[in-house]
């Protein structure tokens, strides 16, 4: 057999289960599966049975009845171990109580590879543990949270075994533990908090910790006892056995620590071995078997109890998760607006995490519940957001060592979880959780695991200074739990859904409106048009009568207010045919030159008015490109207003002007008439609205909302500027290109 | 039959009476035979043609109930003794395609509906002086 030569940096290679030696407080047999004959031995067995171990080798099983006292003289010990193998298993046969010279021995059996292994351990408890088990079992699971149950079990397994401290070790996320819970006699350095680097505990010795559950370390001190054999080449395989000998580095580390005897009992959820019970004396103790069992026992019950209360605490969150989930789903249904929805209610998105704050954007606004940051950085984080990560989510609980920008608010935000919305125009909801200035408390400096050497003639040393080590952890959130992850899946699934079938609404709402917006029209055009009829006969008929001499001055005068009315009616109804008319014709664009255009209006527009004392001053004409007849509907009926509304002062004056600003060719025209008042800017370009000081002046209030209807058909833009008495400009504009 | 010096096709009761006191008012002996839809228009065209009367002028308003004021005008224009009537198309409309279509089927001219008596009697008047006068002059 090659000898394996052990050091820190390869004691995750060291072979652990065939260490060659056992620990010499008992003795070990062990008989070929086929042959049934002894195969090894070990060197102390001499010892106990006061025969030479070597003798025994390759000799017959049934040999070892001379050395054995049973109770039950008619059953021997092959016997015992076919009933084992028939029944395919050494429980109910384990421990089997002998005497050997007069003093009381357990037999435990178990299997190795190709051999049986019968080890002997002596009786050392004078009392049966059953019912302290079950005692012990029932007051551990009192604790209704999974920190109380630890704390229990701890207790529990104290009062069992006697040990001076017991802790309960966490296996972490990265292969480190930590203790998470302690009982120790008074007077001890409390280990509680500790973290310990992985390294600590090989693989392989966590693969043990799984076939194994308990494992024993009666006293470092004594000396190991090698097992003898004639099979030189094959080592046997104790990975099954209790008195397996111990790895020299572990002993060491140990030793280091003061402790005499170690026990350990593995805690394996789902599977995994999810931490360790371990127990240290600081003076030789050894437990007995039973003892170990019934800690066993404690260990495998509490194994399934942290399964169920884990599982039961990661269920509640879940069930919270979810029911935030309904909640909001019920307010985006009810409510108009999506940020209301989600935040100003008793639950809010908020809840669908353990975030202590959140951040939405949604439709330009920003809305936060909770610690965030400061605006301007959540907008800055946005757009980093927006650019840098994906179309769905983006976390880390570790946001200021990606984005250094946020080590500034790196207390309220060290964790971020971003759903994006919708990545095109940056919408989204970011959840923070602060930073968490942790202290890792290490059970010895984890960056360096060799210390020093123990003495000049190892080339080897486990980790010798004990001394807390610690670290603080920066820029670090509590992690995210897929709990959370899902549940912002789920409600960002929600969120969408209702996006969507939102906008879904609106594109319908428009459809209708443009559908009802073309019926008005249609409907304007029509009604327009047949009313004329009827109105030319009613003016016809007073002018027939007018023309009747029997008809007296009073019946002339009736006559003439009825064409006067008609007239009016007549005007009233041409404009509007001219309003629907904009709406049903399609935009002919071309190139409007302007400066015959205005020309033309001009004359129209004098002649019209009699406006021969008003003068009209053209500036720059920049041409526009749109429908003729339209530009011209627009021109004249601004024209013709700024006419009619200063017809009343001294020098009326009309400037018409243009200029470039961005990508649009403005037009502007001034007048120094009558004025708007501006408080009723908005009510200008409504149809039929005719302003206080205007009342004297003929007018339908069509003109202007024709010139609107125009100019966004154009997709432009019309406003004006005003001052009551001194005069109004308007404004056109319109796109260049 | 007395031969008609206008034969009018027009549906509205009220403008065919607004004609009929402008026709009169402008000459009083003028003879105006007036009907009210398509299908009496169509028997009295062919009543014209049978007995050999010519009307001097045929006025149709356009959009009459059934047949229109275009079925007329394209039915005279197959009627061999009435075709070189002058025909002039009546309306309110002024919609370019109709009377881009009445002239392609024949119109003598298309005239759009004065607004008010004042101005139909104007129309009227230089219709009379067109077509009666000066047409007659121009024969």
């Amino acid at each position: 057999m090659t000898k394996f030569s052990v050091d820190l940096n390869n004691c995750d290679k060291e072979p652990i289960h065939i260490p060659g030696k056992i620990q010499s407080h008992g003795f070990l047999v062990a008989v070929d599966k086929n042959s049934l004959l002894i195969t090894y031995i070990s060197e102390n067995a001499g010892v106990f049975l006061s025969e030479q171990a070597k003798k025994l080798l390759n000799k017959e099983l049934s040999l070892l009845n001379h050395f054995i006292k049973q109770h039950d003289v008619a059953f021997n010990i092959e016997d015992l171990l076919k009933l084992g193998i028939i029944r395919k298993s050494f429980d109910a046969i384990s421990p089997h109580p002998v005497e050997i010279n007069g003093l009381p021995f357990y037999l435990i059996i178990s299997p190795s590879k190709n051999d049986w292994l019968l080890e002997f351990e002596p009786v050392t408890l004078q009392f049966d543990i059953q019912s302290s088990i079950g005692r012990s079992a029932s007051s551990m699971l009192l604790g209704k949270s999974v920190s109380a149950l630890l704390k229990g079990a701890a207790q529990e397994i104290k009062k069992l075994i006697q040990y001076d401290r017991i802790m309960v070790y966490k296996f972490l996320e990265d292969g480190h533990g930590e203790v998470v819970a302690e009982e120790k006699e008074a007077g001890l350095e409390s280990f509680f908090g500790l973290h310990y680097p992985a390294s600590d505990i090989p693989k392989q010795a966590r693969a043990l910790y799984k076939l194994n559950l308990t494992r024993l370390i009666a006293d470092v001190n004594i000396a190991d006892s090698p097992i003898l054999t004639l099979k030189e080449n094959e080592a046997l395989d104790l990975t099954n056995g209790s008195l397996r000998a111990v790895s020299p580095i572990h002993i060491q580390y140990l030793k280091n620590m003061g402790v005499y005897s170690s026990f350990s009992i593995s805690l394996i959820s789902h599977g995994e071995l999810w931490g360790l019970i371990a127990c240290h004396n600081y003076s030789p103790k050894f437990i007995d078997y039973k003892a170990r069992e019934g800690a066993k026992l404690i260990g495998q019950i509490l194994s399934s109890a942290l399964e169920y209360r884990q599982e039961e605490e990661d269920s509640k969150v879940i069930e919270q998760f979810k029911s935030t989930a309904n909640v909001l789903l019920e307010h985006l249904n009810r409510d108009k607006y999506l940020i209301e929805a989600i935040t100003s209610h008793k639950r809010t998105i908020l809840d669908a995490t353990k975030a202590s704050g959140v951040a939405v954007i949604f439709e330009n606004e920003l809305k936060t519940i909770g610690n965030v940051p400061s605006e301007k950085d959540i907008r800055e984080l946005s757009e980093w957001l927006k650019t840098n990560t994906g179309e769905s989510l983006y976390y880390t609980h570790q946001f200021p060592e990606i984005y250094s920008p946020a080590k500034k608010y790196k207390s309220t935000a060290s964790g971020i979880l971003c759903c994006m919305l919708n990545k095109e125009i940056g919408e989204m909801i970011i959840w923070f959780k602060p930073e968490m200035i942790t202290t890792v408390n290490w059970a010895g400096n984890p960056e360096k695991p060799v210390v020093s050497a123990e003495n000049g003639l190892l080339n080897l040393s486990p980790r010798k200074s004990f001394e807390i080590w610690s670290q603080v952890v920066n820029n670090t959130s509590e992690k995210w739990l897929a709990e959370e992850i899902t549940s912002v899946l789920r409600i960002r699934e929600i969120i969408i859904t209702h996006i969507n079938k939102k906008a879904n609404e609106i594109r319908l709402l428009n459809e209708k409106l443009q559908v009802a917006y073309e019926e008005l029209d249609t409907f304007s055009y029509t009604i327009s048009h047949d009313l004329r009829t009827p109105l030319t006969s009613i003016k016809t008929y007073a002018e027939l009568l007018l023309k009747n001499k029997n008809i007296d001055e009073n019946g002339q005068k009736m006559l003439s207010r009825i064409l006067v009315g008609a007239d009016k009616m007549n005007f009233l109804i041409k404009e509007i045919l001219n309003l629907a008319r904009v709406g049903r014709s399609e935009i002919i664009s071309e190139t409007v030159d302007m400066e015959s255009l205005l020309q033309e209006i001009k004359g129209e527009v004098w002649s019209a008015f009699k406006a021969d004392q008003t003068e009209l001053v053209l500036g720059k004409l920049l041409s526009i490109k749109g429908d003729k007849t339209q530009i011209a509907q627009v021109f004249t009926n601004l024209i013709g207003n700024a006419v009619k509304y200063s017809a009343m002062v001294a020098k009326p004056k009309v400037e018409v002007t243009s200029y470039i600003d961005g990508g649009e060719v403005i037009y502007t025209v001034k007048d120094n008439g009558i004025g708007i008042d501006n408080r009723y800017y908005d009510r200008v370009f409504e149809l039929f609205k005719r302003m206080d000081n205007v009342k004297e002046i003929e007018g339908t209030g069509v003109g202007l909302a024709i010139v609107k209807r125009i100019v966004e058909k154009h997709n432009g833009r019309v406003w004006f500027e005003s001052k009551l008495n001194v005069g109004s400009t308007f404004f056109v504009a319109f796109k260049n290109r | 039959m007395k031969t008609p010096d206008i034969f009018y096709v027009e549906d509205d009761i009220d403008y065919a009476f607004f004609m009929q006191s402008a026709v009169q008012e402008v000459k009083d002996n003028l003879n105006l035979i007036i009907v009210d839809d398509g299908a009496e228009a169509l028997q009295k065209l062919l009543d014209f043609a049978e007995s050999k009367t010519k009307p001097k002028l045929i006025l149709l308003d356009l959009n009459l109930p059934g047949l229109s004021g275009l079925d007329l005008l394209k039915f005279i224009r197959e009627i061999p003794y009435l075709k070189t009537v002058p025909v002039i198309l009546f309306s309110t409309s002024d919609n370019p395609e109709d009377v881009k279509a009445s002239i392609e089927f024949g119109a003598n001219a298309y005239l759009t509906k004065p607004d008010g008596y004042e101005n139909l009697l104007k129309c009227v008047h230089s219709v009379h002086d067109f077509w009666f006068n000066q047409h007659l002059r121009l024969n």
